[in-house]
Parts: C-alpha cells; sequence; structure tokens
C-alpha cells in the first residue's frame, strides 16, 4: 500500500505489517492493562503460538490454526475470569504452561525432522515472508478495532475504571468483555508470523506501559499508545531490514529501551522539590 | 402524596443468596418492601449480609430462592434495566493514585448505563453531571484525578456518579466511613433531600449521629437474618440496635 513512499518492496511490506499490527496492539494494550488483564493477555498470545506451531507442523497456514486456538483459549477464558478473580492467576497459570508445552512440543518435533527453518519463523517471527493478504487482514483488524473502541467507547472507558462499578451503572460489562477477549485473540493470532510467538506479549503490554508513564487520562493513552508503538516498531522495521537484522527482537528491545527512558522521565516519578 | 408513594419499589420474598463457592447461604429468608420516600438505614454487625443485601437487590448477586422486585422488575433476571435506575454507592473502593480518570469523567460515567448503546452524552447528561459534581461540592476537584483524593474525597465522587444517574432509589454502603463530621451532615442533609424527592434511601451505616432528623426506618442484620424491622426518630436509632440482643 505505500510502495509510493517506500520503493524497497521487502521493506515497505515489513514497515506495513508493523504499522498496522503495532496500532492495534496497542490500543489493546492499554484495555489489557487498565482492565489487569495482563495475565489473560500473556495466555492468549502463548494459544497463537501453540495454534500457529501446530498449523506449521501440519502444513495448515499458521494464521488459521493460531486464530482458531486462541479464539478458543478466549472462549474458555472468557466465562471464566469473568465473576470472580478467585484462582482465576492459577487457572491462567495452567492454561498458560499447557500452551507453552504444545508449541514447545511441535517446534521440537520440527527441528528434529529438519524443518528448523519453519520453527525459527514462529519463534521469533519472519516480517519478511509475508503474504499480501497477512498484511491486509492486519490492516482490516487494525480498523476494526479502532471502529469498535470509538463506537462502545463509553462502555469501555467505564468497565476500564471500574468493572463493578460499570456494571451497577446499568452498562452490559459481559458481552463488551468478551468482545474484547475475541479482539485479543485475533490480533495475537494476527501479528504472530510477523514478530513470533515469544515477542508478542511485548506488543500487547509495553505501548501502553510507556503511554502510562507520561499521561494522565484513558484517552491521553488511547492516543499515545499507539503513536509510540508504531514510531517503535516503523523504526525497528527500517533498522532492521536496512541492517539486516532480526525484525521482532529488535524492535522489542527498542521498545524495552523506550519504556526505560520514559520511566526516568517520567512527571509521575518526581517529587517537586519547592521551597516555602 | 403522589401515586408513587403508595407503591413498593422495592419487594422482597424470602430472599436466600450465597456467593460462588460460599459453604452456606449468606442472606437466609429475608423479607420487606420499601416505598418511596423511605429513609432506611440497615444496621448490623460485620459479616451480617449488610453489603450481600445490596448486591441482591441489585441483581449482582443469584438467588438460591425467593423473588426480589425492584421497580417493578425482577431481578437479578432485568438486573441491567434496573441497575440503569438504581443508585448504589459500594463500600470497598480502592483506586491506584495515577488511576488515569479526573473526577469530571467518573461522575459523567454515572449517566453511561441509561444513555445505552451506540449514543453519545447529550447536553442534558453533561449538565446532570456538573449539577451532581455541585451538590457535593466537588466542583473544584473535576480535573483532579480520583486517585490523587482523600478517600473522603472520592466516597463524595461516587455519591455524585451515583446522584447523576438520576435514581429512582439509592443504596449506599457505609457511605461515611471516609467522611469528617461536618461532610458527615453536608451528605446527611443531601440524602434527606434527595429521600424528600420521594427516593427512597438505603444506607449501610454506623455513623448513627450523622442521621438526618427525621423518621427513620431501621432494619438490622445479624447472621443472615433480618432480626428487627422498625420504625425511630435519627436520635434513638443507636439504642434500638443496642437494644437487639447479639443471637449465637
Ligand atoms: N465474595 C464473597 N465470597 C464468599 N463469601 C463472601 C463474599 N463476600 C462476603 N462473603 C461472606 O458473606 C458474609 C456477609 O458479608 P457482607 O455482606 O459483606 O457483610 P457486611 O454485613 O459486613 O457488609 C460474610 O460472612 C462473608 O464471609
Ligand atoms: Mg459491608
Amino acid at each position: 500500500m505505500l510502495e509510493f513512499l517506500i520503493p524497497n518492496n521487502v521493506l515497505c511490506h515489513a514497515v506495513e505489517a508493523m504499522f498496522f499490527a503495532s496500532i492495534g496492539c496497542a490500543i489493546l494494550s492499554v484495555l489489557i492493562t487498565q482492565m489487569n488483564i495482563a495475565s489473560i493477555g500473556f495466555t492468549m498470545s502463548h494459544a497463537a503460538f501453540a495454534g500457529g506451531a501446530a498449523g506449521v507442523f501440519f502444513g495448515l497456514p499458521m494464521m488459521i490454526s493460531a486464530t482458531a486456538l486462541s479464539v478458543l483459549t478466549a472462549l474458555v477464558m472468557g466465562p471464566l475470569s469473568y465473576r470472580t478473580r478467585m484462582h482465576t492467576d492459577t487457572t491462567l497459570g495452567v492454561l498458560f504452561g499447557t500452551m507453552m508445552a504444545l508449541a514447545i512440543f511441535f517446534i521440537a518435533l520440527m527441528q528434529s525432522t529438519g524443518r528448523g527453518f519453519d520453527a525459527s519463523a514462529l519463534l521469533y517471527g519472519n516480517v519478511v515472508s509475508l503474504y499480501r493478504e497477512e498484511i491486509y487482514a492486519l490492516a482490516l483488524i487494525m480498523l476494526v478495532i479502532i471502529l469498535l473502541i470509538t463506537l462502545f467507547s463509553k462502555e469501555i472507558t467505564a468497565i476500564t475504571f471500574h468493572r463493578k462499578m460499570a456494571e451497577i451503572s446499568g452498562i452490559r460489562v459481559q458481552p463488551v468483555y468478551y468482545l474484547l477477549l475475541l479482539l485479543i485473540a485475533i490480533m495475537v493470532a494476527l501479528c504472530l508470523p510477523i514478530v513470533g510467538g515469544l515477542l508478542l506479549y511485548v506488543w500487547l503490554v509495553t505501548p501502553a506501559a510507556i503511554a502510562y508513564q507520561f499521561c494522565a487520562t484513558i484517552r491521553q493513552m488511547f492516543i499515545a499508545a499507539p503513536i509510540v508503538a508504531a514510531c517503535t516498531s516503523v523504526i525497528g522495521a527500517f533498522v532492521g531490514i536496512t541492517y539486516s537484522l532480526p525484525v521482532g527482537p529488535l524492535t522489542a528491545v527498542l521498545f524495552s529501551g523506550v519504556f526505560v527512558s520514559a520511566v526516568a522521565l517520567s512527571p509521575k516519578r518526581r517529587v517537586k522539590n519547592q521551597t516555602y | 402524596m403522589t401515586v408513587q408513594e403508595s407503591c413498593s419499589l422495592i419487594d422482597l420474598k424470602d430472599v436466600w443468596t450465597t456467593y460462588e463457592g460460599a459453604s452456606c447461604p449468606v442472606i437466609k429468608g429475608v423479607s420487606f418492601t420499601i416505598k418511596a420516600g423511605e429513609f432506611v438505614v440497615i444496621g448490623g454487625p460485620n459479616g451480617a449480609g449488610k453489603t450481600t443485601l445490596l448486591e441482591a437487590i441489585t441483581g449482582l448477586l443469584p438467588l438460591v430462592r425467593g423473588t426480589v422486585t425492584v421497580c417493578g422488575k425482577g431481578v437479578p433476571h432485568e438486573g441491567t434495566t434496573v441497575r440503569c435506575n438504581v443508585g448504589y454507592v459500594i463500600q470497598n473502593f480502592d483506586f491506584h493514585p495515577f488511576t488515569p480518570y479526573t473526577v469530571e469523567e467518573v461522575v459523567r460515567m454515572g449517566r453511561y448505563g441509561r444513555i445505552g448503546w451506540f449514543k453519545r452524552e447529550s447536553k442534558e447528561d453533561f449538565e446532570v453531571a456538573q449539577d451532581a459534581m455541585r451538590k457535593l461540592g466537588i466542583e473544584h476537584l473535576k480535573d483532579e484525578l480520583i486517585g490523587k483524593l482523600s478517600g473522603g474525597q472520592q466516597q463524595k465522587v461516587l455519591i455524585a456518579h451515583n446522584l447523576a444517574k438520576k435514581p429512582s432509589i439509592l443504596l449506599l454502603d457505609e457511605p461515611f466511613s471516609n467522611l469528617d463530621l461536618i461532610t458527615r451532615d453536608e451528605v446527611s442533609s443531601l440524602l434527606c433531600q434527595v429521600c424528600d424527592s420521594g427516593v427512597p434511601v438505603l444506607m449501610v451505616s454506623h455513623a448513627f449521629d450523622s442521621l438526618p432528623d427525621r423518621d427513620i426506618r431501621v432494619l438490622v442484620m445479624q447472621g443472615g437474618h433480618m432480626v428487627l424491622d422498625s420504625h425511630s426518630a435519627a436520635g434513638n436509632v443507636a439504642d434500638l440496635i443496642r437494644s437487639v440482643p447479639v443471637a449465637g
């Protein structure tokens, strides 16, 4: 889509993919961190990882199998995590372990059968080998996320503030909550081929963590997180492809760098020295 | 006397509720009705089931047995509709200091359920929220982050959040616990005004010296049972509750 700007075709695809993925993930990251469902995001991204691994092993399209397993996990976790927060973390811990085990099982199998390349694409992602359709899918999910966040902005604002108070104010929290889980599931599955199963989580948490350092309100976070994430990811893609470095891990490290600088510069941690 | 005043707004019949995973019911066979304009204080020891009772009325808990009818709607079946019209100031809230919402945003959120899906806030919604802040005397805090306020100020924000809803019934769970004495009196007379406008006020409280000077209906819970349902003048509520023998 951006060929007129970036003549190098490989670079162009990588930048597009990273741009769409990072914006979608960053918006979800604000929701995930504000709703304290980071462990759910963590489990879901590993479900996508396991689904992708199974898909690659059986020769199915990675995106389809990853989406299938992460959506399935969302359907299981929704009811599990909705009512009581009791024991949820333990259950998620077990589920997360299962997903990780599944993923590693298939990856180990692939390596022992001499399909090491497939396995490493799963682990670290491979932004260069994306199909056009995959980029369109990323653009589409990004637009869907933006649309839904705008459409349900009242409900989402209230739910991210305080789930119980939202429920008391007469909002139907459950359908919105399930919708968010579903979006996270689809998003992580679509991002799997780009950033790999082990790093997916960085995109789901770090953008909001960075934005949180210098934003006071949720509205500011919804704007700052995608901007920061998009800039970091596009820079990562540029540098990675120009110098033949692995794009996913490089960008993840960049994210951490931005996060550390944001923490260091954050006004939230500053204590004013005033003389009276 | 209005027509509204004669019909009951809250009607509980032999209500039993429990929490998920709890070994025995928390509310055991409670029945009562509340009419418009009543000012009700719910007393009783810690763990008696007062908070649970309010959650049963707002349809946040499943009923094991019995029926709860609020404004003519069955709870918890029509819980969402009921909650759009019932204010409920919760007891336990703890906001992280950097919770990214301002006081004004929180108060405006009180109306979000009423506004409904896909609709935006109207000018009226906005003004009702401003009015609620004015009533609680927190307009000057409107751009502050909620988490940065003191417990008492947060309590006032939550009351304003619920008043912004223009509720048909107002439930409050120990609303005075964080408030200073003068603010208690202010909130108390505000609740009195709400009550006089026909909205019944149900309040769980132990701060009996801050009750408004009017006829008060006193309900006492003990071990999940309703052990007293009586009327009293504000000054005698504490003595009345002390006079209830402690069971078991
Ligand atoms: N989430 C919960 N799960 C299980 N039991 C609960 C829960 N909340 C309260 N209870 C039990 O219900 C009883 C009544 O609690 P509550 O209604 O909060 O008392 P209070 O009268 O002090 O408001 C207590 O004995 C408590 O152990
Ligand atoms: Mg209580």
